[in-house]
């Protein structure tokens, strides 16, 4: 059989007896019904919370607030998720030498690092996928009047399913790149605040990762329209490809 | 034939010289024992010849073939036992070995019948629980199963029997012995009497080149001094024969430590022969006339000192 197949295999079996899938669904079910559920009772927790003989006027909530709390949970809580449930994913094989028995035995290092990549890409699209699932239908049955643009909503989670990928290439990259577990994973932390500061640079944010995540509630809401972050884009997606094709090359020669 | 050439293997870490020019020959069915002192650079040894470290110089061949780093070709004539094994804790030993020989080509079939085999063989047969929950005896006993799971003809084990109680031990060293027929073996250790048991031919590393090597036996013999020991039934007896004329004639050396008189006899064209023609001569009969042997410890302390 061929390595990539049968280490894909074993990075499933893995993912799903270490809890690491498990870990994944529950958390964005949560997210995935919560975030109606917020949208729904804020107006009526602050009202609660009100001083007696006060009064504000908070606006209905709309079905655009429950997709408002989806990007802000999976951009924020979801991605720290995403990223601590990864983070050994490759730094620990190393550390802990399992991975030397199997590369003795003529496993392809090249296929390693793919099936690697493509299991945590398995499991994140599965998590973000059920999320979103659960917070269309529940946003349905709460805001049964609210009407959103389909296609601008689906364009925005694929945005944010796009930020997760380079991360997670990312994150791949920098465990091949220096030793240890928190190595990995504070290169990881240092390049993402690293992007975050360059956004700050008006011309730069056209170009810059972050943006595909950050735009992702006004993309939704179409308040921007689609080609605004197309560069952005292309750009984390070819960046997401050369991030694994250096880790490929530096694990090759890597010293296990 | 042999197995394993190493030729001229020079390897340093930062300004470490660990090899210097290793020189050493592994011949075909033999149980080879590599003996050197923590940090010797056994283990160095054994990973270029897997292709994992590169050397800074010097040639590796395996059944021929050299070895070349990154590269895993010459590989799939070698099983590997690194010294403290480690696996997937949630597997179990039936799906490691799978996964082992997935990657090897093996056919599903053979992976079937090879994993009972093997697992027979290493006495885990009827182990079905997670790997977590194994001792270290027990990983390294599934450790020599992985690595004969594509019956390979050499097999490197790094420290086998190191971190083991003695009833691990025993068992790790009957498996080895077991294979000696089908598999050659090479195994580092510090544990002389280990070597002494199962190894036919050995080789000492010190501050990076062999400083011995050969078949157990052609060791003792070069290394054999002319050397007695006999033990006398009586203190007369000693007293008699210790202080005889003849007996100061001969260039030799004389220590009596109650009965037992030991000789070492600096010429070596006389042997034990003269001392026996002696005792007769002074009709006196031993308890125990013994030609001394050179102990491995007491060779290897001598090499590496």
């Amino acid at each position: 059989m061929n390595h990539y197949l049968v280490f894909l295999k074993k990075e499933l079996v893995e993912h799903a007896r270490t809890y690491k899938l498990l870990i994944m669904l529950v958390v964005f079910t949560i997210f995935g019904i919560t975030n109606p559920l917020i949208a729904k009772l804020t107006p009526e927790l602050l009202a609660s919370f009100m001083p007696e003989g006060m009064s504000m006027t908070i606006p209905e909530p709309t079905a655009l607030d429950s997709w408002a709390q989806f990007f802000k949970n999976t951009q924020q809580m979801g991605m720290i998720v995403l990223v601590l449930v990864f983070s050994g994913v490759l730094s620990s094989e190393i550390s802990r030498g399992t991975l030397i028995n199997l590369l003795t035995k003529g496993l392809s290092r090249q296929a390693v690092i793919l099936a690697k990549y493509s299991a945590m890409l398995l499991v994140w699209s599965l998590s973000i996928l059920l999320s979103a699932a659960l917070t269309w239908v529940y946003t349905m049955y709460l805001f049964p009047k609210d009407h959103l643009g389909v296609g601008y909503l689906l364009f925005a989670i694929s945005c944010m399913w796009l930020f997760g990928a380079f991360l997670l290439a990312l994150l791949l990259s920098s465990a091949t790149l220096v030793q240890g577990n928190y190595g990995s994973l504070l290169l990881t932390g240092l390049m993402v605040v690293l992007l975050m500061a360059l956004n700050i640079i008006p011309s730069i944010k056209e170009y810059n990762p972050v943006s595909v995540a950050s735009k992702t509630m006004e993309l939704a809401a179409g308040k921007i329209d689609p080609s605004s972050v197309y560069t952005a884009v292309e750009i984390t997606a070819v960046a997401s490809l050369g991030l694994i094709a250096l880790a490929v090359i530096v694990f090759r020669k890597k010293r296990l | 034939m042999s197995i394993l050439e190493i030729k001229d293997l020079q390897m340093s870490f930062g300004g470490n010289h660990v090899l210097q020019g290793l020189n050493m020959t592994v011949p075909e069915h033999s149980v080879f024992g590599f003996v050197g002192r923590n940090g010797a650079g056994k283990t160095t040894t054994m990973k270029i010849v897997l292709g994992l470290l590169r050397p800074r110089s010097g040639i590796v061949t395996v059944c021929g073939e050299q070895v070349i780093y990154g590269a895993t070709k010459t590989n799939r004539h070698v099983g590997f036992l690194p010294d403290v094994p480690e696996f997937y804790g949630y597997m179990r030993p039936k799906e490691y070995l799978r996964l082992c020989g997935e990657i090897t080509g093996l056919s599903s079939g053979q992976i079937r019948a090879k994993s009972e085999e093997l697992l027979e063989l290493v006495g885990l047969g009827d182990v079905n629980r997670k790997i977590s929950g194994f001792s270290r005896g027990m990983k390294q006993r599934l450790g020599i199963a992985q690595a004969l799971l594509n019956e390979p003809r050499l097999l490197i084990c790094d420290e086998p029997t190191s971190a083991l109680d003695p009833i691990g031990r025993k068992q790790v060293l009957d498996i080895l012995s077991a294979i000696r027929g089908k598999t050659t073996v090479v195994f580092s250790t510090h544990i002389l009497s280990d070597v002494e048991r199962i190894c036919d031919h050995i080789a000492v590393l010190e501050r990076g080149k062999l400083v011995l090597s050969g078949t157990l036996g052609e060791i003792q013999k070069e290394h054999r001094r002319n050397s007695f020991s006999i033990r006398f039934a009586t203190d007369q007896d000693a007293l008699e024969f210790s202080q005889s004329e003849e007996l100061k004639e001969l260039n030799i050396n004389l220590e009596l430590d109650e009965r037992i008189l030991t000789i070492v006899i600096e010429d070596h064209s006389i042997g034990g022969q003269g001392l026996i023609d002696l005792l007769s001569q002074k009709q006196i009969v031993p308890e125990k006339f013994e030609a001394m042997e050179p102990t491995l410890e007491s060779l290897f302390t001598e090499v590496v000192r």
